[in-house]
């Protein structure tokens, strides 16, 4: 009897964590970047004050050098701004250049709540959300003017964004002074480097060159820095370049970062998932 | 029931260390450790099964909902948690520990303690790492995130013991 009890006993547990690993095992096969990416943005309404606390700490102690990050970049701006006073002064502006109005583009910043470099989806959780105006498809770049990622969740008080280092980023860059582009993509091997596919070979690039945003994925305005050619293969048939690239922005030391708002980006948004895009791609 | 409370300070503990300081903690991308597993490692010895399960469930589900990764800490702990028993009856020649305290040396032995840890510790990882990754494509970068991170968790995996039996002798 004691081992007929004996038996049932270690029965139940085998069959209780079979089931439990088969729901887990479901749970992680049917999950996708953007599910993790939601899980997070749920967490964080619960453990992101906290988690705020321990990132205000260490922020303390980068005040020194993000202040000098900025007045640096204060100064090249101000540099810019000078030559295009200069410029209007002396008449030297088109006239539809004056009268360009506002930009289609606003920038807000946010506080990095949390982030990872080291995972093989890595996410940038930011301490503004629904209730500061964020929506999903929002750039993220560092406050020198480097892509770091887009929006993908958001809460009432935090959003999360997949970080340029996460296979299931989509970016184009363009190699500067041509008019070509290429797709960006995270090998997943080092938080220092994405790579640029099918670059034309007419586009040769140039170790030290920059890499440029595209424009096209609406996220970002074009002309964003992402990175500097470190090298670049051209494939067996000779018609593409893969370009190695160096991040511009360091992903691994982040702390305040620009959040960009596209104006136009719903409208964008909806026209490429209009009736007759989804006629022309289900055909 | 007496030790209850050591156990639910040490799960909060842990938790804390692993969500607030080793998730936040940047050091290249191959050491990443996961201390959490601690948790699992020093439950008593005597613990039933499916209190090992429990427990496994339970700090696996916080870790999945912190880390933002869908099931895989649940699936790496469960695991662990319900081979716990066969594996240290695999690790001990003889039946009897000295009593059914804390796994630390002085009770299962210096060479014991230290191969059901590491046993314990490597193959969390590896499920860990190996659905992490979701592929086979990178496999010698698994490999040595796997050796590198579950080097790292074994060096703090000791440290708590210590501490954590430290503290408890000192109550008794």
């Amino acid at each position: 009897m004691r081992r007929l009890v004996e038996f049932i006993r270690s029965i139940y547990v085998v069959v209780l964590f079979v089931l439990l690993e088969i729901a887990a095992l479901s749970y992680y096969a049917r999950a996708t970047a953007y599910t993790e990416a939601r899980l997070l943005a749920r967490t964080n309404s619960v453990v992101g004050g906290l988690n705020g606390l321990v990132t205000d700490v260490g922020n303390f102690f980068r005040l020194g050098r993000e202040n000098r990050a900025l007045t640096i970049r204060i100064a090249s701006l101000e540099e810019e701004l000078a030559r295009y006073r200069e410029a209007y002064a002396a008449g030297k502006l088109k006239v539809e250049f004056r009268e360009m109005g506002d930009s289609k583009y606003r920038m807000s910043e946010a506080l990095v709540v949390s982030n990872t470099v080291g995972r093989s989806h890595n996410y940038i959780t930011l301490n503004r959300g629904g209730a500061d105006g964020i929506t999903n498809g929002m750039g993220v770049i560092t406050p020198d003017g480097a892509i770091a990622g887009y929006i993908v969740d958001y809460s009432e008080h935090y959003a999360v964004a997949v970080s340029i280092l996460n296979p299931v980023f989509r970016g184009s860059g363009t190699p500067e002074g041509t008019a070509y582009q290429g797709a960006i993509r995270w090998d997943g091997k080092n938080p220092h480097f994405v790579v640029l596919e099918g670059l034309s070979k007419y586009a040769d690039p140039q170790p030290g060159q920059k890499i440029y945003s595209t424009g096209f994925e609406s996220y970002f305005p074009a002309g964003l820095l992402i990175g500097t050619v470190e090298s670049a293969t051209l494939d067996e048939v000779g018609t593409t370049y893969t370009v190695r690239v160096r991040l511009a922005a360091d992903l691994s030391g982040m702390n305040n970062l620009v959040v960009i708002e596209n104006l136009d980006y719903q409208e964008i948004h909806e026209l490429r998932q209009s009736e007759v895009i989804k006629y022309l791609e289900t055909n | 029931m007496h030790h209850v409370p050591a156990y639910i300070l040490l799960f909060v503990i842990l938790s804390l260390v692993q969500i607030f300081l080793l998730n936040n903690l940047v050091v290249g991308t191959f050491l990443c450790p996961l201390i959490y597993i601690a948790f699992i490692i020093l439950l008593r010895l005597d613990t039933m099964p499916i209190v090992l399960l429990g427990c496994s469930l339970a700090i696996g589900m916080l870790m999945d909902m912190t880390m933002g990764v869908a099931g895989i800490n649940t699936i790496a702990t469960l695991l662990v948690g319900f081979l716990r028993p066969t594996l240290i009856r695999l690790v001990s020649p003889r039946e009897e520990f000295r009593d059914d305290g804390v796994p630390s040396p002085e009770r299962m032995g210096v060479s014991l303690f230290w191969s059901y840890i590491v046993v314990m510790i490597l193959l969390h990882h590896t499920v860990f790492f190996t659905l992490e990754a979701l592929s086979w494509g990178h496999f010698m970068r698994t490999l040595l995130r796997i050796l590198l991170s579950s080097g790292a968790t074994l060096l703090l995996v000791w440290l708590t013991e210590r501490l954590f039996t430290a503290k408890i002798s000192a109550r008794a």
